[in-house]
C-alpha cells in the first residue's frame, strides 16, 4: 500500500471512528462497543506498524496558509515513539475492555480513547512545528474528556485544571512559534536546528528567553516544575487505564515536544553553556527531587503514582537538558522504559482498585496473597523503575548519569547523578512498601478470610507483557540502544 | 489676552463652546429630558459652526431671486445643504428618543436614568 | 463600464426599498422579501468579488449627474466586497437562526417593522462599506443607529428598552464628535469626497500648518466612532443591549453593526487621512492602550458573570478590544490582522448567540449558568455550535479564532517598536482567560443533569427533527468559520490588495 495513504489512514482512521462511536446511538450495547472497538485498536495499530516498518516519507497534507502547511514526516525518533504508544494503548484498550465495566458512559470513554491514539499517532509524525502544535491542542481537548471521565465535582475541577494548565503551555509554545518562524530557515523539524544564523545575529537573548519559553510550555505536559501540580490532580481521578496512558504517554507528548524543539528546530549547539540550559537543569532537579518526595509522602496509590511520574519525566527532561549524547541516549531509553513500566503500575493500581475498592497504600496488606500475578507484576515494574539491574530502569540511569558525568558542567555534572542517586533511593521507599506488606503481610494477618481475587486474563495479560517488557529490554537493551544512539548521531 | 484671531472667528468660537456644553448634558444629566435638550443643544452647535464657516461676509444666501447673479454674489451652499440634512438626523434621532423616554416613563415613573437601572436590577430581569 | 460594477449600488438601493415596501406588507411576505433581499444581495456580492478578484484594483461609481468634486460617488473593490459578502452571510443566518425565537419573543403585530429595521440595517452597513462620500457615511451611521436600536428594544421589556436608551446616548455622543469632526475636515479642504479631501490633507500636512487642528480631528473622528463600536471604556451598554434584545438582534448587533463602524473607521484611516498620518500622531496609542485594557477587562468581567447571554457579551468587548489594538500597532499588518478578525469574531460571535439560545430554551429559558448542567445533550445541534464557537473564540487551529490570533501575534511580533511586548503579553493572557470561560461553559453543558434536577427544573429536550431550520444554520455557521480558519490565505490577499488600493 501507498506510504502516504497508510499515515494519513493510521492518524484519521482512530480519531472518525472514535467520532463515529460517540455518535451513533447503536453503540450503547456493550458487546457492539467493544467488538468495534478492539477492531478499530487492533486496526490501528496494524496501520501504525505499516507506516514504521515502511521508510520514511514526508507528505503534505493540506496548506492552511503561506507558511501554515500540514505536514507529517515519518522518522526514526517518530518511530520509536509510534511503537511504545501502539504498544501501550492496544494494552491498556484491552485492559480496560474489562476495567470499565464498573465505570458508566463506555462509549464516551473508549470514542475519546480511540481519538486520542489517532491524535498522538499524528503527533509522532509531524514534520513541522504548526502541525505538532496543532495536534498538540487537539490532544489536549481530547483527552479532557478521560479525566473528568467520571463527573464527580472533583474530576471537573481536575479536568478544568488540567486544561487551564496546558493551555498556558500550549500559549507559551505558539508564541515560541511566532517567533521562531522569524528566526529560522524552515519550521520544519531538521536534525540538529533549521535556526538561520545570519538573521539571528544580534538577537540571541531574545532567541535564548523564546527557547525558555517554548521548554517551560512543553514542560507543562511533562510535569515539569513550576508547571507540575495539574498532574497529580489530573492523573489520578482518570479511570485506570486512562491514568495509565495519560502518565505513561501524554505525558511524552510534551518530551517529545521539547525534543523536536530543541533538537530539531533551535539546535542544542545554540542553547550548549546557556542560562537556559543553566535554568533548565536547575528545574528538573528540583522536579526529580520534589517529585520523589511527594510520591513518599503520598497515601492514596494513584496519586503516589502520579507524583512519580513528575519525578520520572524529569529524569528525561534532565537527560535532554544536558544536551550530551550519552544523556540523550539516556532519556530516550527512559522515555520507553517509563511508558512501559508507569503504564503497569496504574493498571496494577487498576486492578486492585477494580477487585477490591482499595486505594490507599496502608489498606494493602497482604493484597500479595489475594491478587500474587497483580503484585508480582507490580513488583517486577517497579523494581525496574527503581533501577535495580538488570531491569530496565538502571541501564537508562547508567546512561544518564556518565552523560552527566562526562558533560563537564561545573556544579551540575555531580550534582545531577547524585540527585538521581537520593530519588532512586525514595523511588524505592515508595513503591516497594506495597509489595513487603502485600506478601508479608505480618503475623497478625488473617488468612483464615483470604480469598482469591486474581483479574480476569483480560486484564492480568496486558499486566505480564508489561512487566515483561520492563524487565527484558533491561537485559537485552543492545537493539534499543544502538537504535537509540543513531537518531541522536544525526542530531548532535 | 486673545490672538488677533479672537474676534473674526468668534462664531466658531461660540459653536465650539455650545458643543462642549451640550456633550457634557448629554454625558452626565440623569434626567433624560435633560439629556435630549443637551442633544439637542449639541447638534444646534455644530450646525452653527457649518453656517458660520459657510458665510462670507456681504454676499446673500445662494437663492435666484431676480435672476442668476454672478457666483460672488452667493456664499457657499454646500455647508447650508449640509446643515439641512443634519437638521433632518437630528429631528428623526430626538423623536426616537423622545419615544424611548415617554416608555420608560410610563413604566417607571421617573426620567432619572440611574434610578430606573437600579429598580430593573431589583426586579432581576 | 461592465454591468457587474452597477451591484454596489443596486445592492444598498434593494434593501432600502425592501425596507420601505415592506412597511405596507403583513408579516409574512415582508419575512421573504427580507430572506431574498439578503440572500440576492449576498449573490451579488459574491459575483462582485470575483469579478473584483479578476480584474483587481477598484472602481468608482457616479451617484447622480455631477461629476467628482461635487457629486456623490461609491467606491468598489475586492475587499469591499468581501465584507458585504460575509456580512450578507452572516445577517441571513443570524435571520434564520433566530426566527424561531423572534416568533416567541416579539409580538405578532411589529414583526413586519422588524424586518423594515433588519433591511435598513442592511442597506447602512453596506452604505457605510461602499460610499466615498464621508457626510454621506455620516447620514449611514445615523441610520444603522436608529436600526440597531429599533433591533434592540423590539423586544419590550424594561431592560430592552433602557439598554436601547443607553445605546442611544453613547451612540449620539460618539455620532455627535464624528460629525463635529467631518465638519471641521471639510472646514481644513473643503472636500467631502475621500479621495479628494486626502489629496488636500497631504497638501496640508506637506505646508506644516495647521497640524493641530488635524489632529484634533483626526481625535474626534476616532473617538467618535471608537465611542459607537463600544470600545473600552464606552461598553457600559453593551451588555444589557447583547443580553436581553431578541436572539437575532444580539447577533447582528455584536456581529455586524460594531463592525460597520469600524470598517468605516479603517477608511477614514486610509481613504482619508493617510495611514502615515494617523500614525504619526499619537492617536493610534491611545487605542491601542484601550484596545489591551479592553481584551483584558472583557474577558474578566466574562468571567465574572453568571448569565451566559452577558458572558458571551463581554466577551465582545473582549474582541473589539483586539481589532483596536491591531489598529494600534500602526502597521499594515496590524490593520490586516484587525479586517480578518472583524470577518472571523462576526462569524463566531453569532454563532454563539445563536447556540446560546439553543441552550438556553431547553433549560427552562434560565439564562444562569448553573442551570445549563447537560444542555447539550438536550439540545445536540446547539451543543456543537457553541463547542465551536468556543474552540474559535479560545483560538484552536483550523478555527477561524486561530488565524486572526495567528495574525495578531505575527503583526507584533514584527513590529518594530516596544509594542511587541505589552501585544504579546495581553494576548496571551486574554486567550487564557478566554479558554477559562469558555471551556468551563463547554464543560458545563456536557455534564449531564440528573434526571429527577431536570424534570423539576422543567427542562425539555429537542431533536435535530423538530428544529430543521435551526440545524441547518448552525451547521452553516460552522462550515463558514471551518472556511474562514482554514481556508483564510486568500482572504488575507484580498485584504492585503484592498488596503493597498485604499492607499
Amino acid at each position: 500500500m501507498n506510504q502516504s495513504i497508510t499515515i494519513i489512514l493510521a492518524i484519521f482512521f482512530p480519531v472518525i471512528c472514535g467520532a463515529v462511536i460517540l455518535l451513533m446511538p447503536k453503540f450503547r450495547e456493550r458487546k457492539k462497543l467493544l467488538k468495534a472497538s478492539g477492531a478499530v485498536l487492533v486496526l490501528t495499530a496494524v496501520l501504525a506498524l505499516c507506516v514504521v516498518t515502511g521508510g520514511d516519507t514526508e507528505l503534505t497534507l493540506l496548506y492552511l496558509g503561506e507558511n501554515l502547511k500540514l505536514f507529517f514526516r515519518v522518522d526514526a525518533l517518530g518511530k520509536m515513539f509510534a511503537v511504545v504508544i501502539s504498544i501501550v494503548w492496544l494494552l491498556a484498550g484491552f485492559y480496560s475492555f474489562e476495567y470499565m465495566k464498573h465505570e458508566q458512559e463506555e462509549k464516551r470513554y473508549f470514542g475519546f480513547y480511540l481519538m486520542v491514539y489517532g491524535i498522538l499517532l499524528a503527533l509522532c509524525f509531524a514534520g513541522n512545528l504548526i502541525t505538532f502544535y496543532m495536534f498538540y491542542e487537539l490532544m489536549t481537548l481530547s483527552s479532557v474528556p478521560l479525566v473528568l471521565h467520571s463527573r464527580t465535582k472533583e474530576a471537573i475541577m481536575a479536568g478544568l485544571k488540567y486544561l487551564f494548565y496546558s493551555l498556558c503551555g500550549a500559549y507559551l509554545v505558539l508564541l515560541g512559534i511566532y517567533f521562531l518562524s522569524r528566526y529560522t530557515t524552515t519550521l520544519d523539524f531538521l536534525p540538529g536546528g533549521t535556526l538561520d544564523m545570519t538573521l539571528a545575529a544580534g538577537h540571541e537573548e531574545l532567541l535564548l528567553t523564546v527557547a525558555f519559553l517554548m521548554i517551560l510550555g512543553f514542560g507543562v505536559k511533562a510535569g515539569m516544575f513550576p508547571m507540575h501540580a495539574w498532574l497529580p490532580t489530573a492523573h489520578p481521578v482518570a479511570p485506570a487505564p486512562a491514568s495509565a496512558v495519560l502518565s505513561g504517554l501524554i505525558v511524552k507528548a510534551g518530551v517529545l515536544g521539547i525534543i523536536r524543539a530543541v533538537y530539531y528546530i533551535i539546535g542544542a549547539d545554540f542553547l550548549k553553556g546557556t542560562w537556559v540550559q543553566t535554568a533548565w537543569l536547575t528545574l528538573t532537579l528540583i522536579t526529580v527531587f520534589m517529585g520523589s518526595m511527594l510520591a513518599y509522602r503520598e497515601k492514596a496509590m494513584k496519586k503516589r503514582l502520579a507524583y512519580s511520574t513528575v519525578s520520572q519525566a524529569s529524569y528525561i527532561l534532565f537527560g535532554l537538558a544536558l544536551l550530551q549524547p550519552d544523556a540523550m541516549t539516556g532519556s530516550l531509553l527512559h522515555v520507553v522504559f517509563h511508558a512501559f513500566i508507569k503504564s503497569c503500575l496504574f493498571l496494577c493500581a487498576g486492578a486492585i482498585i477494580y477487585k477490591t475498592g482499595k486505594t490507599n497504600v496502608d489498606e494493602m496488606r497482604g493484597i500479595g496473597k489475594e491478587m500474587p500475578v497483580t503484585i508480582w507484576c507490580y513488583t517486577f515494574a517497579s523494581m525496574a523503575l527503581i533501577g535495580i539491574p538488570p531491569a530496565s530502569g538502571f541501564i537508562s540511569k547508567w546512561y544518564l548519569a556518565t552523560g552527566s558525568l562526562k558533560t563537564g558542567i561545573s556544579v551540575f555534572s555531580w550534582l545531577g547523578p547524585v540527585v538521581l542517586l537520593v530519588s532512586a533511593l525514595l523511588t524505592a521507599g515508595y513503591l516497594l512498601p506495597v509489595t513487603i506488606h502485600g506478601f508479608l503481610p505480618g503475623a497478625d494477618y488473617d488468612y483464615a478470610s483470604l480469598k482469591k481475587s486474581e483479574p480476569v486474563k483480560m486484564m492480568v495479560v496486558p499486566l505480564i507483557v508489561l512487566a515483561c517488557l520492563a524487565v527484558l529490554l533491561g537485559v537485552f537493551p543492545n537493539p534499543l540502544t544502538s537504535y537509540v544512539s543513531e537518531i541522536i548521531g544525526t542530531l548532535m | 489676552m486673545f490672538g488677533s484671531n479672537f474676534m473674526p472667528n468668534m462664531g466658531e468660537e461660540i459653536a465650539m463652546i455650545l458643543f462642549g456644553i451640550g456633550f457634557a448634558n448629554l454625558l452626565l444629566q440623569k434626567n433624560l429630558i435633560k439629556k435630549i435638550i443637551g442633544l439637542n443643544i449639541m447638534d444646534t452647535a455644530v450646525y452653527l459652526f457649518l453656517a458660520e464657516k459657510g458665510y462670507i461676509s456681504g454676499r446673500v444666501a445662494p437663492i435666484v431671486v431676480n435672476g442668476v447673479q454672478s457666483v460672488e454674489a452667493y456664499i457657499n451652499p454646500i455647508p447650508s445643504g449640509l446643515v439641512l440634512t443634519g437638521i433632518v438626523v437630528s429631528v428623526s434621532v430626538t423623536a426616537l428618543m423622545l419615544s424611548l423616554t415617554v416608555r420608560l416613563y410610563k413604566r417607571y415613573h421617573t426620567l432619572d436614568l440611574d434610578e430606573i437601572s437600579s429598580r430593573l436590577k431589583k426586579e432581576g430581569l | 463600464m461592465a454591468f457587474v460594477q452597477n451591484v454596489p449600488f443596486f445592492s444598498i438601493m434593494i434593501s432600502m426599498f425592501s425596507g420601505i415596501v415592506s412597511s405596507v406588507l403583513p408579516k409574512k411576505p415582508a419575512k421573504w422579501l427580507n430572506t431574498a433581499a439578503i440572500s440576492v444581495i449576498g449573490a451579488m456580492s459574491a459575483w462582485l468579488l470575483g469579478y473584483m478578484i479578476e480584474v483587481g484594483g477598484s472602481y468608482t461609481f457616479m451617484m447622480g449627474h455631477f461629476p467628482a468634486p461635487w457629486g456623490n460617488e461609491i467606491r468598489a473593490g475586492a475587499l469591499e466586497a468581501c465584507m458585504a459578502l460575509v456580512f450578507c452571510i452572516i445577517m441571513l443566518l443570524s435571520m434564520l437562526g433566530g426566527r424561531k425565537k423572534l416568533d416567541e419573543e416579539v409580538e405578532h403585530s411589529k414583526h413586519n417593522i422588524y424586518y423594515i429595521l433588519t433591511d435598513l440595517l442592511l442597506s447602512s452597513l453596506l452604505a457605510l462599506i461602499y460610499t466615498n462620500d464621508l457626510f454621506t457615511a455620516y447620514v449611514f451611521v445615523e441610520i444603522n443607529t436608529i436600526s440597531a436600536c429599533g433591533l434592540i428594544m423590539i423586544r419590550q421589556n424594561g431592560r430592552t428598552i433602557e439598554a436601547a436608551v443607553r445605546y442611544m446616548i453613547m451612540s449620539l455622543l460618539g455620532s455627535g464628535l464624528l460629525l463635529m469632526g467631518i465638519c471641521m475636515l471639510y472646514d481644513l479642504t473643503g472636500h467631502l469626497l475621500m479621495s479628494n479631501i486626502k489629496e488636500a490633507v497631504h497638501g496640508i500636512m506637506e505646508a506644516g500648518t495647521y497640524r493641530i487642528p488635524m489632529i484634533i480631528t483626526i481625535g474626534l473622528m476616532t473617538v467618535g466612532l471608537a465611542i459607537k463600536s463600544a470600545l473600552f471604556p464606552f461598553h457600559s451598554w453593551l451588555p444589557d443591549a447583547y443580553g436581553y434584545s431578541t436572539v437575532s438582534s444580539a447577533a447582528m448587533l455584536s456581529s455586524l453593526v460594531s463592525k460597520g463602524y469600524i470598517f468605516l473607521l479603517v477608511k477614514i484611516f486610509y481613504r482619508v487621512i493617510g495611514f502615515d498620518v494617523i500614525c504619526s500622531s499619537k492617536i493610534i496609542n491611545v487605542l491601542f492602550v484601550f484596545g489591551l485594557c479592553a481584551m483584558i477587562f472583557g474577558s474578566v468581567s466574562a468571567i465574572w458573570e453568571k448569565d451566559i447571554r452577558r458572558m458571551i457579551a463581554f466577551s465582545s468587548v473582549a474582541q473589539i478590544g483586539y481589532i483596536y489594538m491591531g489598529f494600534g500597532l500602526g502597521t499594515t499588518e496590524g490593520v490586516v490582522a484587525s479586517l480578518f478578525h472583524i470577518m472571523a469574531h462576526a462569524a463566531t460571535k453569532s454563532l454563539l448567540f445563536i447556540s446560546a439560545i439553543g441552550l438556553t430554551d431547553v433549560s427552562a429559558g434560565s439564562r444562569s449558568f448553573f442551570d445549563l448542567n447537560g444542555a447539550a445533550y438536550r439540545n445536540k445541534i446547539a451543543g456543537i455550535g457553541f463547542t465551536v464557537g468556543s474552540l474559535s473564540m479560545v483560538g484552536i487551529p483550523t478555527f477561524a479564532g486561530f488565524v486572526s490570533k495567528l495574525l495578531f501575534a505575527e503583526a507584533a511580533v514584527i513590529h518594530p517598536s516596544q509594542k511587541m511586548l505589552p501585544t504579546l503579553i495581553v494576548l496571551a493572557i486574554s486567550t487564557i482567560l478566554n479558554a477559562i470561560y469558555f471551556l468551563k461553559t463547554v464543560i458545563r453543558i456536557y455534564v449531564p443533569e440528573k434526571d429527577s434536577v431536570a424534570k423539576e427544573k422543567g427542562f425539555t429536550t429537542v431533536s435535530i427533527k423538530e428544529q430543521k431550520l435551526y440545524t441547518a444554520t448552525i451547521i452553516a455557521f460552522v462550515v463558514l468559520n471551518l472556511v474562514l480558519g482554514m481556508m483564510s490565505e486568500p482572504i488575507i490577499d484580498i485584504i492585503q490588495t484592498g488596503l493597498g488600493n485604499f492607499a
